[in-house]
């Protein structure tokens, strides 16, 4: 098979386990990201790939040649693959067709310059061969170093936060164009990234990395966003409004009304997880969800975040954070309602370890909780387009 | 006709067989999505992903068998596969008339053949071995 095939893969660094039996297949033509915080391992496993680390445990083949066992290691530079790091590493007193034919060593001068020339037309930078990287911007620096990477036809590609040094307005069309050389190329790719958009927009499957080097849960970015398999997945995709509660009859209750949690026996302790785009707010007729009362809110571009208040018991108020397509005023609004779509709530265990809901007493929570929702940048519009009732 | 990999075998007669039978299944899907099949993929993928859960009872019944200890767990990943089989399914049901429902459900049947299906196999490979030697 063509592609990176690795399996059961440990590493330790002394008395430190940072994989714990890792296993994965990147068939050629495929982008595989590896989406986890930072010190879960990931980049070490893209080293072991690389050939950088020594394998400790396991095996990895490319191509169907093995390069790398307990008793065997294949050299780096034997091992046909493609690397671009976080910081492009370019050769500084290298000019950009020098340091795109530097992968190259070895062909004749005429064949890597023309491959190298052929590279750089791909990446829109044809124009730019004899330039220094001091002269180009960050965006340009990436392309060359991709490139590079992509010259001398690797069997396998190892990006390491490729965008991480972009602004985010470049991220955008750079990531878009370093995804259509990829898949012009057919090369296998394994990307590494601390960022759940990026892993969302460029994975054809990710692979989500706990801490302690374990696979957590692996599948396409629906299925990882839609279908999380425990908390920690959940949250890795940004804020969840917690409800904590006891399963009931199968049920666990929220103030928006009863969560169904399949699989839980009942006096089970429990907790809903609901994303912020995951509260649905109408303004005026009833769309079966509870009265609200909006607390602020925040127009943020093409959404808006807002904070609701609501009555949980005679033990006080919650207030949940909602984003919402597009403006939301409520103060041209009369009644409002929420309700929860399903599809965006999850009921995991309350092992006790996760946070409690936010609570409105506590306002040094409640403004840490808002700074993470204002910086996630996931902005999903929601199936129905219901949540823009309230804005309209 | 493709061969399994070298790394992806399991040095099982049966389940060697069932993981071959299912890569030749999966590339006549991919065939006829590349045009090189009249066959169509709404008859084909329900096809493949019933004979893929006849591997997986096949399996598990060999398991306990051989007395794997970690049967349960690997059913649980059997279980967990549910949701990638319907995807495909739903995938496949479009991939005739549309092009862009093609192109997914090959990447979708590369990783479940290879990813969920034959490399979590190789995790019980030396087991089996070992009590079938």
């Amino acid at each position: 098979m063509q592609g990176l095939h690795i399996h059961g893969a440990a590493h330790a660094y002394g008395d430190n386990q940072v994989l714990s039996k890792i296993s994965m297949v990147v068939p050629g033509g495929e982008l595989v990201c590896l989406l986890g915080p930072s010190g879960c391992g990931k980049s070490t496993l893209l080293r072991l790939a690389a050939g950088l680390e020594i394998l400790q445990e396991g095996s990895i083949v490319i191509d169907d040649v093995t390069v790398a066992t307990k008793e065997l290691h294949v050299p780096p530079e034997q091992r046909r693959i493609g690397l671009m790091f976080q910081d492009y590493a370019l050769f500084p007193h290298l000019n950009v067709i020098d340091n795109v034919t530097f992968g190259l060593l070895g062909t004749p001068k005429r064949k890597a310059r023309a491959i190298a020339a052929e590279r750089l037309d791909q990446v829109d930078l044809a124009d730019l061969t004899e330039a220094f990287p001091h002269m180009l911007s960050g965006g340009m620096q990436q392309r060359v170093a991709l490139a590079r990477a992509l010259a001398p036809e690797p069997k396998l590609l190892l990006l390491d936060e490729p965008f991480s040094g972009l602004d985010t307005n470049m991220r955008a069309s750079i990531r878009q164009m370093t995804l259509n050389v990829l898949k012009e190329s057919g090369v296998a790719t394994l990307m590494v990234t601390h960022d759940p958009e990026e892993a969302m927009f460029m994975a054809d499957r990710i692979k989500i990395l706990g801490h302690g080097g374990s696979i957590l849960q692996s599948g396409d970015s629906h299925e990882i966003y839609y279908h999380p398999n425990n908390e920690f997945v959940a949250r890795l995709f940004g804020f969840m409004n917690t409800i904590k509660g006891i399963v009931q009859n199968s049920m666990v209750q929220t103030p928006f009304g009863a969560v169904p949690a399949i699989g839980f026996a009942d006096g089970e302790p429990a907790q809903v997880l609901i994303r912020p785009e995951g509260i649905l707010l109408a303004a005026g007729a009833d769309n079966g969800g509870v009265p609200v009362e909006v607390n602020s809110t925040h127009l943020l571009g093409h959404f808006s975040v807002a904070s609701l208040k609501i009555a949980k018991d005679r033990n006080g108020v919650q207030e949940f954070f909602v984003r919402v397509h597009k403006e939301f005023l409520p103060e041209l609004e009369g009644r409002i309602t929420a309700r929860v779509d399903p599809e965006q709530c999850f009921v995991f265990a309350d092992d006790g370890t996760a946070p409690g809901e936010p609570m409105m007493d506590d306002l040094n929570i409640l403004s840490s909780e808002l700074k993470t929702l204002l910086s996630t940048g996931l902005e999903i519009a929601d199936k129905d387009g219901k949540t823009a009732e309230a804005a309209e | 006709m493709a061969e399994l990999s070298k790394s992806f075998e399991m040095e099982c007669e049966i389940l060697d067989r069932d993981h071959q039978e299912l890569m030749q299944q999966i590339d006549k899907i991919v065939a006829v999505i590349d045009g090189q099949d009249g066959e169509r993929c709404a008859n084909l993928t329900p096809e493949m992903i019933k004979f893929a859960k006849q591997h997986f009872s096949r399996e598990e019944a060999l398991l306990t068998k051989v007395g794997y200890p970690d049967v349960e767990k690997h059913a649980a990943h059997h279980q967990n596969l549910d949701h990638k089989m319907e995807t495909i399914l739903e995938l496949a049901a479009m991939a005739d008339a549309n092009p862009l429902a093609g192109e997914k459900l090959k990447s979708a049947l590369k990783f479940f053949l290879a990813d969920d299906i034959i490399d979590a196999d190789l995790d019980f490979k030396a087991f089996v071995k070992d009590q079938e030697a």
